[in-house]
Protein backbone atom coordinates (compact mmCIF):
# COMPACT_ATOMS: atom_id res chain seq x y z
CA UNK A 1 0.00 0.00 0.00
CA UNK A 2 1.83 3.52 -1.38
CA UNK A 3 1.07 6.49 -0.13
CA UNK A 4 -1.70 7.59 -2.43
CA UNK A 5 -3.40 4.19 -1.62
CA UNK A 6 -3.84 5.60 2.05
CA UNK A 7 -4.73 8.72 1.32
CA UNK A 8 -7.28 7.30 -1.01
CA UNK A 9 -8.68 5.16 1.52
CA UNK A 10 -9.47 8.09 3.77
CA UNK A 11 -11.10 9.85 1.08
CA UNK A 12 -13.41 6.56 0.37
CA UNK A 13 -14.01 5.91 3.97
CA UNK A 14 -16.13 9.20 3.60
CA UNK A 15 -17.43 9.52 0.19
CA UNK A 16 -20.78 8.39 0.64
CA UNK A 17 -21.54 11.37 2.86
CA UNK A 18 -23.56 14.35 1.60
CA UNK A 19 -25.27 17.20 3.58
CA UNK A 20 -28.80 17.54 3.83
CA UNK A 21 -29.39 20.80 5.80
CA UNK A 22 -30.91 23.64 3.23
CA UNK A 23 -29.46 26.45 2.76
CA UNK A 24 -32.42 28.11 4.80
CA UNK A 25 -31.80 26.48 8.07
CA UNK A 26 -28.54 27.58 7.67
CA UNK A 27 -30.17 31.74 7.38
CA UNK A 28 -32.12 30.76 9.98
CA UNK A 29 -29.17 29.76 12.47
CA UNK A 30 -27.21 32.91 11.76
CA UNK A 31 -30.54 34.97 12.06
CA UNK A 32 -31.08 33.33 15.79
CA UNK A 33 -26.56 33.93 16.33
CA UNK A 34 -27.67 37.96 15.15
CA UNK A 35 -30.57 37.96 17.15
CA UNK A 36 -28.46 36.49 20.52
CA UNK A 37 -25.93 39.50 19.60
CA UNK A 38 -28.92 42.17 19.11
CA UNK A 39 -30.55 41.31 22.70
CA UNK A 40 -27.59 40.97 24.58
CA UNK A 41 -27.06 44.86 23.27
CA UNK A 42 -30.61 45.80 24.48
CA UNK A 43 -31.33 43.71 27.48
CA UNK A 44 -32.20 46.56 29.45
CA UNK A 45 -35.42 47.73 27.38
CA UNK A 46 -36.44 43.82 27.03
CA UNK A 47 -36.12 42.98 30.22
CA UNK A 48 -38.53 46.34 31.06
CA UNK A 49 -40.63 44.96 28.30
CA UNK A 50 -41.27 41.59 29.59
CA UNK A 51 -41.60 42.40 32.96
CA UNK A 52 -44.43 44.62 32.13
CA UNK A 53 -45.82 42.08 30.12
CA UNK A 54 -45.67 39.70 32.57
CA UNK A 55 -48.13 42.19 35.26
CA UNK A 56 -50.24 41.75 32.75
CA UNK A 57 -50.25 38.22 32.12
CA UNK A 58 -50.58 38.30 35.93
CA UNK A 59 -53.31 40.71 36.44
CA UNK A 60 -55.57 39.12 33.09
CA UNK A 61 -54.69 35.41 34.19
CA UNK A 62 -52.76 33.18 32.63
CA UNK A 63 -54.52 29.52 32.22
CA UNK A 64 -57.72 30.98 31.00
CA UNK A 65 -57.40 30.45 27.16
CA UNK A 66 -54.77 31.57 23.94
CA UNK A 67 -55.16 34.88 22.69
CA UNK A 68 -55.55 33.32 19.12
CA UNK A 69 -58.93 31.46 20.18
CA UNK A 70 -59.98 33.16 23.27
CA UNK A 71 -62.68 31.14 23.84
CA UNK A 72 -60.42 27.78 24.16
CA UNK A 73 -59.86 26.58 27.34
CA UNK A 74 -55.93 25.20 27.70
CA UNK A 75 -55.12 22.57 30.11
CA UNK A 76 -52.17 23.12 32.25
CA UNK A 77 -49.12 21.02 30.28
CA UNK A 78 -47.51 19.79 34.07
CA UNK A 79 -47.74 18.19 37.30
CA UNK A 80 -45.02 17.76 39.62
CA UNK A 81 -45.29 15.63 42.50
CA UNK A 82 -42.57 13.80 44.86
CA UNK A 83 -41.57 14.04 48.52
CA UNK A 84 -38.81 16.10 50.18
CA UNK A 85 -35.67 15.83 48.30
CA UNK A 86 -36.61 15.27 44.73
CA UNK A 87 -39.71 16.06 42.38
CA UNK A 88 -41.31 14.07 39.51
CA UNK A 89 -42.69 15.85 36.87
CA UNK A 90 -44.95 14.89 34.10
CA UNK A 91 -45.05 16.94 31.31
CA UNK A 92 -48.05 16.95 28.26
CA UNK A 93 -47.67 18.15 24.73
CA UNK A 94 -50.63 18.83 22.59
CA UNK A 95 -52.74 22.12 21.23
CA UNK A 96 -54.54 21.39 24.39
CA UNK A 97 -51.70 22.20 26.46
CA UNK A 98 -50.51 25.50 27.22
CA UNK A 99 -47.26 25.43 29.65
CA UNK A 100 -47.21 28.15 32.33
CA UNK A 101 -43.38 28.74 32.75
CA UNK A 102 -43.67 30.41 35.50
CA UNK A 103 -45.75 28.37 37.16
CA UNK A 104 -43.58 25.67 36.61
CA UNK A 105 -40.59 27.96 38.07
CA UNK A 106 -42.35 27.99 41.22
CA UNK A 107 -43.57 24.67 41.55
CA UNK A 108 -39.98 23.74 41.43
CA UNK A 109 -39.24 26.23 43.86
CA UNK A 110 -41.42 24.61 46.09
CA UNK A 111 -39.07 21.36 46.05
CA UNK A 112 -35.50 23.01 46.43
CA UNK A 113 -35.32 22.99 42.72
CA UNK A 114 -34.03 26.36 41.52
CA UNK A 115 -34.72 26.49 37.45
CA UNK A 116 -35.00 28.22 34.55
CA UNK A 117 -37.90 27.62 32.07
CA UNK A 118 -38.51 28.86 28.52
CA UNK A 119 -41.05 28.07 26.28
CA UNK A 120 -40.23 27.51 22.79
CA UNK A 121 -35.98 28.18 23.67
CA UNK A 122 -33.18 26.69 25.81
CA UNK A 123 -30.37 28.34 27.47
CA UNK A 124 -27.54 27.22 28.73
CA UNK A 125 -24.57 28.46 30.74
CA UNK A 126 -21.23 28.24 30.31
CA UNK A 127 -19.48 27.01 32.22
CA UNK A 128 -22.07 24.28 32.82
CA UNK A 129 -22.23 21.75 36.11
CA UNK A 130 -21.44 18.17 35.44
CA UNK A 131 -23.79 15.85 36.97
CA UNK A 132 -26.73 16.12 34.95
CA UNK A 133 -27.26 11.97 34.74
CA UNK A 134 -27.18 11.93 38.36
CA UNK A 135 -29.68 14.83 38.43
CA UNK A 136 -32.77 13.54 36.14
CA UNK A 137 -33.76 10.24 35.00
CA UNK A 138 -36.82 10.12 32.96
CA UNK A 139 -38.98 7.77 31.14
CA UNK A 140 -42.32 7.48 29.12
CA UNK A 141 -45.44 5.54 29.87
CA UNK A 142 -47.29 3.39 27.74
CA UNK A 143 -50.30 6.51 27.28
CA UNK A 144 -47.24 8.79 26.42
CA UNK A 145 -47.11 10.83 29.23
CA UNK A 146 -43.02 11.61 30.24
CA UNK A 147 -42.26 11.39 33.68
CA UNK A 148 -38.80 13.52 34.66
CA UNK A 149 -37.68 12.65 38.05
CA UNK A 150 -35.47 14.78 40.17
CA UNK A 151 -32.68 14.08 42.43
CA UNK A 152 -32.22 17.53 44.29
CA UNK A 153 -29.44 16.12 47.18
CA UNK A 154 -27.43 15.13 43.60
CA UNK A 155 -27.22 18.69 41.90
CA UNK A 156 -24.36 20.17 42.24
CA UNK A 157 -23.71 23.20 44.80
CA UNK A 158 -24.81 26.36 43.06
CA UNK A 159 -26.77 24.87 40.07
CA UNK A 160 -30.01 25.03 38.61
CA UNK A 161 -32.14 23.56 36.07
CA UNK A 162 -32.90 24.65 32.54
CA UNK A 163 -35.35 23.48 30.82
CA UNK A 164 -36.62 24.15 27.61
CA UNK A 165 -40.35 23.20 26.63
CA UNK A 166 -40.55 22.73 22.57
CA UNK A 167 -44.03 21.28 20.96
CA UNK A 168 -42.37 18.02 20.30
CA UNK A 169 -40.04 17.85 23.31
CA UNK A 170 -38.37 18.78 26.17
CA UNK A 171 -34.65 19.67 26.90
CA UNK A 172 -33.13 19.87 30.11
CA UNK A 173 -29.87 21.05 31.20
CA UNK A 174 -27.44 22.04 34.33
CA UNK A 175 -26.80 25.76 34.52
CA UNK A 176 -24.68 27.65 36.78
CA UNK A 177 -26.39 29.96 38.85
CA UNK A 178 -24.87 33.51 37.81
CA UNK A 179 -23.16 32.45 34.54
CA UNK A 180 -23.68 33.48 31.20
CA UNK A 181 -26.49 32.40 29.54
CA UNK A 182 -26.88 31.68 25.73
CA UNK A 183 -30.26 30.70 24.70
CA UNK A 184 -31.43 29.59 21.58
CA UNK A 185 -34.80 29.30 20.00
CA UNK A 186 -33.75 26.58 17.88
CA UNK A 187 -35.13 22.93 18.78
CA UNK A 188 -31.80 21.45 17.24
CA UNK A 189 -30.03 19.35 19.82
CA UNK A 190 -26.95 19.72 17.72
CA UNK A 191 -26.83 23.27 18.08
CA UNK A 192 -23.50 24.29 20.14
CA UNK A 193 -23.90 26.83 22.22
CA UNK A 194 -22.67 30.40 21.50
CA UNK A 195 -18.99 31.03 21.67
CA UNK A 196 -19.47 35.10 22.86
CA UNK A 197 -20.68 35.32 26.51
CA UNK A 198 -23.50 37.80 25.60
CA UNK A 199 -27.09 37.05 26.80
CA UNK A 200 -28.51 37.12 30.30
CA UNK A 201 -27.24 35.69 33.26
CA UNK A 202 -28.69 32.90 35.68
CA UNK A 203 -30.24 34.23 38.43
CA UNK A 204 -33.62 32.66 39.85
CA UNK A 205 -36.74 34.37 38.47
CA UNK A 206 -39.52 35.27 40.25
CA UNK A 207 -42.83 35.93 38.32
CA UNK A 208 -42.85 39.24 38.10
CA UNK A 209 -39.82 39.62 36.22
CA UNK A 210 -41.46 37.50 33.52
CA UNK A 211 -41.12 34.69 31.78
CA UNK A 212 -37.34 35.44 30.01
CA UNK A 213 -34.49 34.91 32.03
CA UNK B 1 -26.14 50.74 -2.54
CA UNK B 2 -25.67 48.39 0.80
CA UNK B 3 -28.96 46.28 -0.10
CA UNK B 4 -26.65 45.55 -3.22
CA UNK B 5 -24.01 44.60 -1.53
CA UNK B 6 -25.99 42.51 1.17
CA UNK B 7 -27.77 40.76 -1.78
CA UNK B 8 -24.54 40.20 -3.50
CA UNK B 9 -22.71 38.51 0.01
CA UNK B 10 -25.93 36.17 0.19
CA UNK B 11 -25.33 35.08 -3.26
CA UNK B 12 -21.92 34.08 -2.59
CA UNK B 13 -22.44 32.85 0.31
CA UNK B 14 -25.34 29.98 -1.12
CA UNK B 15 -22.86 29.49 -3.99
CA UNK B 16 -20.05 28.63 -1.18
CA UNK B 17 -22.70 26.69 1.03
CA UNK B 18 -23.80 24.74 -2.17
CA UNK B 19 -20.11 23.74 -3.75
CA UNK B 20 -18.80 22.93 -0.04
CA UNK B 21 -21.08 21.50 2.63
CA UNK B 22 -20.57 17.88 1.56
CA UNK B 23 -16.53 18.60 1.53
CA UNK B 24 -16.80 20.29 4.83
CA UNK B 25 -19.07 17.78 6.22
CA UNK B 26 -17.12 14.72 4.98
CA UNK B 27 -13.75 16.59 6.78
CA UNK B 28 -16.33 16.84 10.25
CA UNK B 29 -17.21 13.32 10.11
CA UNK B 30 -13.64 11.81 9.51
CA UNK B 31 -12.81 13.52 13.27
CA UNK B 32 -16.31 12.87 15.07
CA UNK B 33 -16.98 9.42 13.41
CA UNK B 34 -20.99 10.41 13.79
CA UNK B 35 -22.19 11.08 10.73
CA UNK B 36 -25.66 13.27 12.31
CA UNK B 37 -22.68 14.98 14.78
CA UNK B 38 -20.82 16.00 11.68
CA UNK B 39 -23.65 17.48 10.10
CA UNK B 40 -25.23 19.44 13.54
CA UNK B 41 -21.46 20.93 13.79
CA UNK B 42 -20.81 21.63 10.19
CA UNK B 43 -24.55 23.61 10.13
CA UNK B 44 -23.13 25.23 13.10
CA UNK B 45 -20.16 26.46 11.72
CA UNK B 46 -21.76 27.63 8.30
CA UNK B 47 -24.21 29.89 10.04
CA UNK B 48 -21.08 31.55 11.71
CA UNK B 49 -19.51 32.26 8.20
CA UNK B 50 -22.66 33.95 7.25
CA UNK B 51 -22.77 35.93 10.02
CA UNK B 52 -18.93 36.45 9.40
CA UNK B 53 -19.40 36.22 5.64
CA UNK B 54 -17.30 39.35 4.74
CA UNK B 55 -14.12 38.03 6.78
CA UNK B 56 -14.52 34.57 6.09
CA UNK B 57 -14.80 35.11 2.11
CA UNK B 58 -11.48 36.82 2.41
CA UNK B 59 -10.12 33.67 4.37
CA UNK B 60 -7.38 31.53 2.42
CA UNK B 61 -9.07 28.78 2.69
CA UNK B 62 -13.22 29.35 4.14
CA UNK B 63 -13.48 25.51 3.66
CA UNK B 64 -10.85 25.06 6.34
CA UNK B 65 -12.26 28.01 8.59
CA UNK B 66 -15.70 25.99 8.36
CA UNK B 67 -14.57 22.52 9.56
CA UNK B 68 -11.91 23.75 11.98
CA UNK B 69 -14.88 26.10 13.31
CA UNK B 70 -17.41 22.56 13.75
CA UNK B 71 -14.36 21.03 15.42
CA UNK B 72 -13.57 23.67 17.71
CA UNK B 73 -17.63 23.80 18.59
CA UNK B 74 -17.81 20.85 20.57
CA UNK B 75 -21.17 19.37 20.35
CA UNK B 76 -19.86 16.71 21.33
CA UNK B 77 -19.42 18.32 24.91
CA UNK B 78 -22.57 19.49 24.73
CA UNK B 79 -24.63 16.40 23.90
CA UNK B 80 -22.98 15.22 26.96
CA UNK B 81 -24.96 17.26 29.35
CA UNK B 82 -28.36 17.89 27.31
CA UNK B 83 -31.60 15.52 27.52
CA UNK B 84 -33.92 15.58 24.85
CA UNK B 85 -36.90 13.66 25.07
CA UNK B 86 -39.38 12.71 22.13
CA UNK B 87 -42.67 12.33 22.49
CA UNK B 88 -44.55 9.13 21.92
CA UNK B 89 -46.85 10.92 19.07
CA UNK B 90 -43.68 12.57 17.42
CA UNK B 91 -41.39 9.81 17.83
CA UNK B 92 -39.46 10.36 14.07
CA UNK B 93 -36.93 7.42 12.93
CA UNK B 94 -34.14 9.05 11.63
CA UNK B 95 -32.46 6.32 10.08
CA UNK B 96 -28.95 7.63 7.43
CA UNK B 97 -29.72 7.96 4.05
CA UNK B 98 -28.76 5.47 2.27
CA UNK B 99 -24.98 5.67 0.93
CA UNK B 100 -24.61 7.67 4.20
CA UNK B 101 -22.17 6.15 5.88
CA UNK B 102 -18.58 5.58 7.82
CA UNK B 103 -16.01 3.24 6.72
CA UNK B 104 -15.12 2.32 10.21
CA UNK B 105 -11.75 0.89 10.12
CA UNK B 106 -10.69 3.93 8.49
CA UNK B 107 -11.81 6.47 10.78
CA UNK B 108 -10.73 4.55 13.93
CA UNK B 109 -7.35 4.57 12.46
CA UNK B 110 -7.79 8.50 12.16
CA UNK B 111 -9.24 8.87 15.34
CA UNK B 112 -5.66 7.08 16.78
CA UNK B 113 -3.75 9.63 15.65
CA UNK B 114 -2.55 12.63 17.30
CA UNK B 115 -5.19 15.73 16.96
CA UNK B 116 -2.39 17.73 14.64
CA UNK B 117 -1.37 14.67 12.31
CA UNK B 118 -5.54 14.10 11.85
CA UNK B 119 -6.37 17.82 11.01
CA UNK B 120 -3.48 18.03 8.56
CA UNK B 121 -4.73 14.52 6.65
CA UNK B 122 -8.25 15.99 6.68
CA UNK B 123 -6.94 19.16 5.56
CA UNK B 124 -5.02 17.49 2.78
CA UNK B 125 -6.54 14.41 1.96
CA UNK B 126 -10.28 15.55 2.05
CA UNK B 127 -9.94 19.09 1.92
CA UNK B 128 -7.36 19.15 -0.87
CA UNK B 129 -5.39 21.58 0.15
CA UNK B 130 -1.94 22.31 -0.30
CA UNK B 131 0.72 21.86 2.05
CA UNK B 132 1.71 26.08 2.12
CA UNK B 133 -2.82 26.75 2.35
CA UNK B 134 -2.39 24.12 5.25
CA UNK B 135 0.68 25.68 6.85
CA UNK B 136 -1.25 29.22 6.83
CA UNK B 137 -4.39 27.81 8.30
CA UNK B 138 -2.83 25.64 11.07
CA UNK B 139 -0.61 28.44 11.60
CA UNK B 140 2.64 26.42 11.36
CA UNK B 141 5.37 26.07 9.15
CA UNK B 142 5.18 24.22 6.03
CA UNK B 143 8.15 22.06 6.80
CA UNK B 144 5.74 21.05 9.78
CA UNK B 145 3.03 20.02 7.67
CA UNK B 146 5.13 17.76 5.93
CA UNK B 147 6.51 16.07 8.66
CA UNK B 148 2.95 15.47 10.42
CA UNK B 149 1.17 14.62 6.89
CA UNK B 150 4.34 11.60 6.85
CA UNK B 151 4.00 10.40 10.27
CA UNK B 152 -0.20 10.53 9.73
CA UNK B 153 0.04 8.22 6.28
CA UNK B 154 2.98 5.89 7.76
CA UNK B 155 0.54 5.30 11.06
CA UNK B 156 -2.72 5.10 8.50
CA UNK B 157 -0.64 2.65 6.44
CA UNK B 158 0.21 1.03 9.53
CA UNK B 159 -3.25 0.77 10.99
CA UNK B 160 -5.03 -0.22 7.75
CA UNK B 161 -2.81 -3.50 6.65
CA UNK B 162 -3.49 -5.07 9.97
CA UNK B 163 -5.74 -8.15 9.15
CA UNK B 164 -8.20 -7.80 12.46
CA UNK B 165 -9.53 -4.29 12.03
CA UNK B 166 -14.02 -3.99 11.64
CA UNK B 167 -15.93 -3.69 8.72
CA UNK B 168 -17.88 -0.92 7.15
CA UNK B 169 -20.52 -0.64 9.00
CA UNK B 170 -23.31 2.38 9.68
CA UNK B 171 -21.99 5.62 11.24
CA UNK B 172 -21.88 5.31 15.13
CA UNK B 173 -25.05 7.86 16.70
Amino acid sequence: MNDNDVLDQVRESVSGLSMHTPVEAIRAKARARRRRRISGLAAGGVATVVAVAGLFAVIGGRDTGSPANPGVARLAAFSLGGGPGGATLTLRKGAQYRLDPDALRQALAGRGIPAVVNVGSMCDSVPEPQGLDQVISSHRDADGSVFTTFDVAAMPAGSMISIGYFPTHTEFALIEEGAPLHCSTSPNPGSPPAATGDGPHAQPVTPEQGTTP
Amino acid sequence: MRIEGVAREQTEFVAFYEASRDVCLRAVAASVADRQLAEDLVAEAFARALTSWRDVSRHPAPRAWVVRTALNARVSWWRKRRREIPLADHDVATADPPGDRLDTTVIAALRRLPARQREVITLRALLDLDTETTAKVLGVAPGTVMTHMSRAVIALRRELEQPNTPTTMEATK
